[in-house]
């Protein structure tokens, strides 16, 4: 399995994330892993129109990500202060994430363009984004860049075995 | 947290919304983009137009949406064909896209459509 693209955060057109191969692995810790022509994936990035927003506060916002090739449905985490994952760290970092966990929610409005990167994920057999970054887009023109830039990607780098040009 | 599948709005081009088009189906979602020609407040229908082609929209339940006329827009929603054969777009989503380089845009839609074409054809899994 080429490791390749492991770390990257990968350019993903909505139908191509949803039709990623998942493999469940041995390891409890990473119970699924994704891969796409024999490479393996973690990290995607993904831009669209929000379409769906469902928020509970201090807990998660689940929003939809709509590219015009499919919906992405993607979480983010905003339980950061009581979750005990983040007991071990020190609270001025926890507070960091928290903040800007908290300023990506309130920029998430349906009808927004945003550009989300996070860790491909798995939730009830579906794929779905656990986000890290969020950007919303303002340029008009930005949507028909990253179609291009997808296409341009996995037709060039994510598609073939030769390295990138 | 039960959620409803909601659809992806398929790119078309009001071109392509003629009734004998594949793409002309009662109930399909789908993402439009035309230039905003009239809009009456009190239906909240908005007519808009791209090159030959016309749509109407219902804009009933998009929030935050001032709208101008020559704007460009683009919308997402279900197509409604009524008995006459007439279809409207009750749109879910709406937002200004004034600035966009409607060329490139048909240009790109082209690659896509050709890439998810491409993919599909030569997906082994």
């Amino acid at each position: 399995m080429d490791l390749k693209f492991q770390h990257t955060y990968v350019k993903l057109l909505a139908f191509d994330l949803l039709s990623l191969a998942q493999t469940p692995s041995l390891s409890s810790s990473d119970p699924i892993f994704f891969s796409r022509l024999g490479k393996s994936l973690s990290r995607a990035e993904i831009l669209g129109i929000v379409t769906t927003r469902d928020h509970k506060p201090n807990k998660f916002l689940k929003f939809t990500i709509d590219d015009g090739t499919g919906c992405i449905s993607c979480i983010l985490w905003l339980n950061q202060l009581t979750s005990p994952y983040f007991s071990r760290r020190s609270p001025p970092d926890v507070r960091l994430i928290a903040d800007m966990a908290a300023h990506f929610a309130s920029e998430i409005k349906i009808g927004v363009v945003a550009r989300v990167r996070g860790r491909i994920s798995s939730y009830r057999g579906a794929v779905q984004i656990t986000v890290s970054d969020v950007v919303i887009e303002r340029d008009p023109n930005a949507e028909i860049f990253h179609w291009l830039n997808c296409i341009k990607l996995a037709r060039n780098c994510y598609g073939v075995a030769a390295p990138c040009k | 947290m039960a959620f409803p599948a909601i659809k992806s709005g398929e790119l078309v081009t009001l071109k392509d919304l003629h009734p004998s088009s594949p793409l002309f189906k009662h109930g399909a979602s789908l993402r439009v983009i035309g230039k905003l020609q009239e809009y009456t407040v009190e239906t909240a229908i908005a007519i808009v137009v791209d090159g030959n082609a016309i749509l109407k929209i219902d804009t009933q339940h998009l929030r935050d949406l001032s709208f101008r006329i020559g704007s460009v827009y683009q919308f997402i929603g279900e197509l409604l064909i009524q008995p006459d054969d007439e279809a409207i777009l009750q749109a879910r989503v709406g937002r200004n896209v004034d600035g966009i380089d409607l060329n490139l845009y048909h240009q790109s839609l082209q690659l896509l459509r050709q890439f998810q074409a491409d993919h599909l054809k030569n997906s082994t899994t």
